[in-house]
C-alpha cells in the first residue's frame, strides 16, 4: 500500500489554462481533466437526475467512456494527466455499478438529497411472519441437532415456502418502486415543487428501508438450509 | 540499479515491454512480434524457467532455473522453489507449506516469511527477483537491448499484499513494472475470442500453487471481467504431495521406520511423482520407480492406475468447483449461459480436471493454446496495449477481494466491494472522538467476513497532525483508491481547510521501502557475480577454440615447422591451459590463453607464411589460367 498526495480539482485547465468547466477534456487542448469537486455521478455520465435507466445505453457509454479514460491509455502522458486518468476511470466505475442498479441507483439519488441510509425496518405487516419465521429456523435447528431426518424435512419445506412467500414480497415492492420511479421522473420532467419531489423521496426511502429488511431475511433463511 | 546495469551489460536501454509470467512452477516471459505474441526461448529452445533458486553461501552461487533444479536431489537445502505460495506472507501463514518443503526459515519471519541459506537470508520478492532478473536477461539478449519495463502476472485472487509483493520483486530484478495482470485475464486476451459480437467466457486457471476461475464478458474488444474466485493455495503441488504422502506412507509401512522428511528423499521422491503424474494425463497408468539408496529402503517400485490417482486427487478438484459456483453466482449467471470455456495453467492436463469442469460447465472447454504459455502471451498483449502499440483492445479488470475498515467492537465495514471493477475508489470521512485529539487510526482490511480476525489485514494507518479541536469537528476525508494492479492507495485531506492530511502507513506485510532499498544494494552483489560467471564463460570458450587450434596445429604440421623445444613449450602451455579452465577464475583463464599464445606464436606464423605462399601459388596458376 502507497500514499499519494490528494489534490483539490480546479477547473481552469492546468496545462493551457482554458476554462474547462467539468468536461472530460479540456476543449482547447484535449487533455484529460481532474473530476471537479461535487461532481455526482449523473452529472458525470451526462444524465439527468432521472430513475428509468436505458441499461444497454449505459452499458454503452461506459464502454465509451473506459476507452477515453482508461489508464492504460495515458502510460505515456504527464503526472497529472495519468492522475486524472485514474480519477476519471475510477469514478466511471464507480459510478456505472451504481447506477445500472436500480436498489443502487435509488439509494444513490437519495443520498444526492441528504437522505441517510434508513435503518432496515420491518413492514408493519410482516412483523408476525417473522415471528413464525424465527420459529421455524429454530425448529430446523433443533430438528438438525437431533438428526430427525423427517423433522429436518419438514421445517426445510415450511421454510422454503416462507422463503418463496419473501421473494413474492420482494417482487411486489420492487413493482412499486418502478412506479415511484416513474412518479419521480415526471415530477422532474415537469420541474414540479419541492414538496411534491419530497414525497416521492421519502415513499422511497420506506420502501428501500423494507425491501433491506426482507433481503436480510432471505439471506439468513438461505444461511440456515 | 540502472546504471550499474547499463555499465555491466554495455546494451542499449530498450523501449519494450515484456510479458512475464511468474509462476509457482514456471516462469516465462513473452514479447509482441510482428505476427502476435511470442515466447521467448533460450538456446536449447525452451521457454520455461524452472521458478526454482538455488545459492550456495560458501561459493557465494547463485542458480536459477534449470540449473537449480538440478540441484534439488544433490544439495536439496540449498535451493528453493514454489516460493510464489509464500509471496505477501508472514511465518503464521504458511505453516501447513512449511511442512512439506525443507526450507529454514529464518527468526523474525512475522510480517515478511525469510528463508535462511547459509548466513544469507532470503524473502520470496528477492528470490522472485532472481527469477525475474534471468528472464529478463534473456529478453535483454534476445533484443539485444536492455529490457527495463514489464507487464507481470499474478493469480486473479491475489491480495493486496501479494500483488505489492510481485512488484516489489520487479523492482528489485531491475524491471519498472507497468501493470500487475491477473493471469486468467491475461490468458483470455491471448485466447481473443472476440470475433464475435459478444460472449461470456469462463477461465479455469489450475496452475502449480494457485487456482483461479474468473467470468468475463466480451464485446467489441472490451474485456469486462464480471466476477472472480479463486483459492490462492491450491494446485499441482498439492495434487503431488497427495502422491507423496501416499508413497511416504508405504515406504514407512514396510521399513518400519520413519522417513523423518529427508529432504533428498523428499525430492527424489517429488521428482518420480510428478513424472508419474505427467505420464497418467496421456496414460492409463504408470510406474513410479526410485532408489532411495539402502539407508532408506533401497529401490521402490509400484504401478499407479489412472483410476486410483484420480480418486486420490478427486477431493482437490472438488474443492475447484465450489470457486467457480461463487464466481458464476457473483455474475449474476447460470452455467449454461457461459459459451466458451477456456482452460489454463499445467495442472489442466490432468483429464479428470478437464471432465469435473465440462460437467460442471456442460460444454468443452478450450485447450487450443499450451496452458503453459498462454498467460505470458495474453500478459505481452496487454504489455503492447500499454506501451501504446494498439487501442482496439481494453481490459477491464475487478478486484477480487473485498475492501473494509475495522469499526467498533472489531466489525469490518465494507467499503470497496468485491468484483468492483478497477480502478476503484470511495471516500471515506474521519472525525475525532475525543477533544484535542490530533491522530486517527485507521485499520484497512480485506476480505469478505464479517470480523476484522477473519479478514487479512493490509495496513494500519494514522492520520496525523490534525489541529486540536473539540471532538467530532474535524472533518477528515480519506480517499482509498484501488488501481489498476488491484493495489490500494489511500490519500487524505482536511475537508475544511482543503489541506493534505499526513498519512503514516504500517503494512502489516510485506517489505518496507527501507528493507527494499537495501536489497538493492545487497543484489548488486549478485549482479557483479552475473558478470564474473559471464566472464569466466567467455573466458572458457576462448580458451577452447585457442586449444582446438592449437593441438591441430601440433598434430599437422608443428614436426615439419619448429624444433622439438618449442614443441614441447606449446604442449606444456596447452596442458597449463587445460588445468584451469574448469576453474571459475577467468582472470587465470586469460593469462593462461596468453601463456599458449605466445609459445605457439612462431608456430602460427610459420603456418601462416606458408599458407600465404600456397596462396600466391594458387594466384599465381588462376592468373595464368585466365590470363
Amino acid at each position: 500500500m502507497t500514499t499519494t498526495q490528494t489534490q483539490l480539482s480546479a477547473n481552469p485547465c492546468s496545462h493551457c489554462g482554458t476554462k474547462a468547466e467539468r468536461a472530460h477534456f479540456c476543449p482547447q487542448c484535449g487533455r484529460i481533466q481532474p473530476v471537479s469537486e461535487g461532481t455526482d455521478y449523473f452529472d458525470f455520465l451526462g444524465l439527468p437526475r432521472m430513475l428509468r435507466v436505458d441499461e444497454t445505453q449505459l452499458e454503452k457509454t461506459f464502454y465509451a467512456l473506459s476507452r477515453q479514460f482508461h489508464p492504460d491509455y495515458f502510460m505515456n502522458a504527464g503526472a497529472s494527466e495519468q492522475k486524472a486518468s485514474v480519477e476519471r476511470s475510477s469514478m466511471l466505475n464507480d459510478a456505472y455499478r451504481t447506477l445500472r442498479d436500480r436498489v443502487a441507483r435509488a439509494k444513490y439519488l437519495l443520498s444526492l438529497y441528504g437522505y441517510k441510509e434508513a435503518e432496515k425496518k420491518a413492514p408493519p405487516d410482516l412483523l408476525e411472519e417473522v415471528f413464525e419465521l424465527n420459529m421455524q429456523i429454530e425448529e430446523l435447528k433443533a430438528a438438525r441437532k437431533m438428526a430427525d431426518e423427517d423433522e429436518v424435512a419438514e421445517a426445510r419445506g415450511a421454510l422454503e415456502e416462507a422463503l418463496r412467500g419473501l421473494e413474492e414480497k420482494v417482487a411486489k415492492i420492487d413493482e412499486r418502486l418502478l412506479e415511484l420511479f416513474d412518479e419521480w421522473d415526471r415530477a422532474t420532467d415537469e420541474a414540479a415543487n419541492e414538496d411534491r419531489k419530497k414525497s416521492v423521496l421519502d415513499r422511497m426511502s420506506e420502501l428501500l428501508s423494507h425491501r433491506s429488511y426482507i433481503h436480510n431475511l432471505v439471506r439468513d433463511i438461505n444461511e440456515e438450509l | 540499479m540502472p546504471v550499474i546495469e547499463l555499465s555491466m551489460t554495455g546494451r542499449p536501454k530498450s523501449g519494450r515491454v515484456v510479458g512475464i509470467d511468474l509462476g509457482t512452477t514456471n516462469s516465462l516471459v513473452a514479447f509482441m512480434g510482428a505476427d502476435g505474441p511470442e515466447v521467448i526461448r533460450d538456446e536449447a529452445g525452451n521457454a520455461l524457467v524452472p521458478s526454482i533458486v538455488y545459492y550456495d553461501n560458501d561459493e557465494r552461487r547463485l542458480l536459477v532455473g534449470e540449473e537449480a533444479r538440478d540441484r534439488l536431489i544433490t544439495e536439496p537445502r540449498k535451493a528453493i522453489y514454489s516460493v510464489k505460495r509464500f509471496m505477501g506472507k508472514g511465518s503464521a501463514d504458511v505453516q501447513e507449506d512449511l511442512a512439506m518443503v525443507p526450507f529454514q526459515v529464518a527468526p523474525g519471519s512475522e510480517h515478511v516469511i525469510g528463508f535462511q541459506m547459509g548466513e544469507r537470508v532470503f524473502t520470496p520478492p528477492e528470490i522472485s527477483a532472481f527469477i525475474l532478473r534471468d528472464l529478463r536477461e534473456r529478453a535483454s539478449k534476445f533484443f539485444g537491448e536492455e529490457v527495463t519495463q514489464a507487464v507481470i502476472t499474478v493469480p486473479a485472487y491475489f491480495n493486496d499484499a501479494q500483488r505489492q509483493a510481485t512488484k516489489d520483486a520487479g523492482h528489485l530484478a531491475g524491471l519498472d513494472v507497468l501493470r500487475i495482470v491477473n493471469e486468467p485475464t491475461a490468458a483470455s486476451l491471448a485466447y481473443g475470442i472476440d470475433n464475435r459480437d459478444e460472449a461470456l467466457v469462463a477461465v479455469y486457471d489450475l496452475g502449480g500453487g494457485t487456482f483461479d476461475i474468473s467470468i468475463l464478458k466480451l464485446k467489441d474488444g472490451i474485456f469486462e471481467v464480471l466476477s472472480t474466485n479463486g483459492d490462492t493455495h491450491l494446485g499441482g503441488d498439492d495434487i503431488d504431495n497427495e502422491l507423496i504422502m501416499l508413497i511416504i506412507a508405504e515406504i514407512e509401512a514396510r521399513s518400519g521406520s520413519k522417513l523423518d522428511r529427508d529432504p533428498s528423499a523428499f525430492q527424489t521422491i517429488r521428482k518420480a511423482v510428478i513424472a508419474v503424474k505427467h505420464e497418467l494425463s496421456s496414460h492409463g497408468r504408470a510406474t513410479i520407480a526410485f532408489d532411495l539408496g539402502p539407508a532408506l529402503g533401497g529401490a521402490y517400485r509400484r504401478e499407479v492406475p489412472r483410476e486410483e490417482f484420480e480418486s486420490l486427487i478427486g477431493k482437490l478438484i472438488e474443492r475447484t468447483l465450489e470457486p467457480c459456483r461463487k464466481a458464476l453466482k457473483d455474475a449474476n449467471l447460470k452455467p449454461e449461459q457461459i459459451d466458451e470455456v477456456i482452460m489454463v495453467g499445467g495442472s489442466t492436463r490432468v483429464p479428470l480436471v478437464r471432465s469435473k469442469v465440462k460437467e460442471l460447465f456442460k460444454r468443452e472447454p478450450h485447450v487450443e493454446l499450451n496452458p503453459d504459455e498462454v498467460v505470458a502471451l495474453g500478459a505481452a498483449i496487454q504489455a503492447d496495449v500499454l506501451s501504446g502499440g494498439r487501442r482496439d483492445l481494453l481490459l477491464l479488470d475487478v478486484t477480487p477481494l473485498s475492501l473494509g475498515i475495522e469499526t467498533l467492537g472489531g466489525a469490518v465495514a465494507k467499503i470497496i466491494n468485491r468484483n468492483s471493477t478497477i480502478p476503484a475508489s470511495r471516500a471515506e470521512m474521519f472525525t475525532t472522538w475525543v477533544d484535542n485529539q490530533t491522530g486517527i487510526d485507521v485499520h484497512v482490511v480485506q476480505g469478505e467476513r464479517e470480523l476484522v480476525q477473519d479478514c487479512r489485514s493490509l495496513a494500519r494507518f494514522t492520520l496525523k497532525g490534525i489541529a486540536p479541536q473539540p471532538a467530532g469537528l474535524p472533518r477528515i476525508e480519506v480517499k482509498f483508491l484501488i488501481d489498476a494492479n488491484g493495489i490500494l492507495t489511500v490519500s487524505a485531506r482536511d475537508v475544511r481547510t482543503g489541506q493534505e492530511q499526513s498519512i503514516e502507513v504500517k503494512p502489516s506485510y510485506g517489505l518496507t521501502d527501507e528493507q527494499i532499498e537495501k536489497m538493492l544494494i545487497d543484489s548488486i552483489e549478485f549482479a557483479e557475480q552475473d558478470l564474473s560467471n559471464r566472464q569466466v564463460i567467455e573466458a572458457r570458450n576462448e580458451a577452447e577454440t585457442v586449444m582446438r587450434a592449437a593441438e591441430k596445429a601440433l598434430a599437422e604440421r608443428a614436426d615439419q615447422l619448429i624444433d622439438s623445444g618449442e614443441r614441447a613449450a606449446i604442449r606444456n602451455a596447452l596442458g597449463e591451459l587445460r588445468g584451469v579452465t574448469a576453474g571459475e577464475d577467468h582472470r587465470l583463464i586469460r593469462e593462461k590463453i596468453k601463456e599458449l599464445d605466445d609459445a605457439s606464436r612462431h608456430l602460427a606464423e610459420e603456418i601462416m607464411d606458408g599458407a600465404v605462399l600456397a596462396a600466391l601459388k594458387d594466384r599465381k596458376a588462376s592468373e595464368i589460367a585466365e590470363g
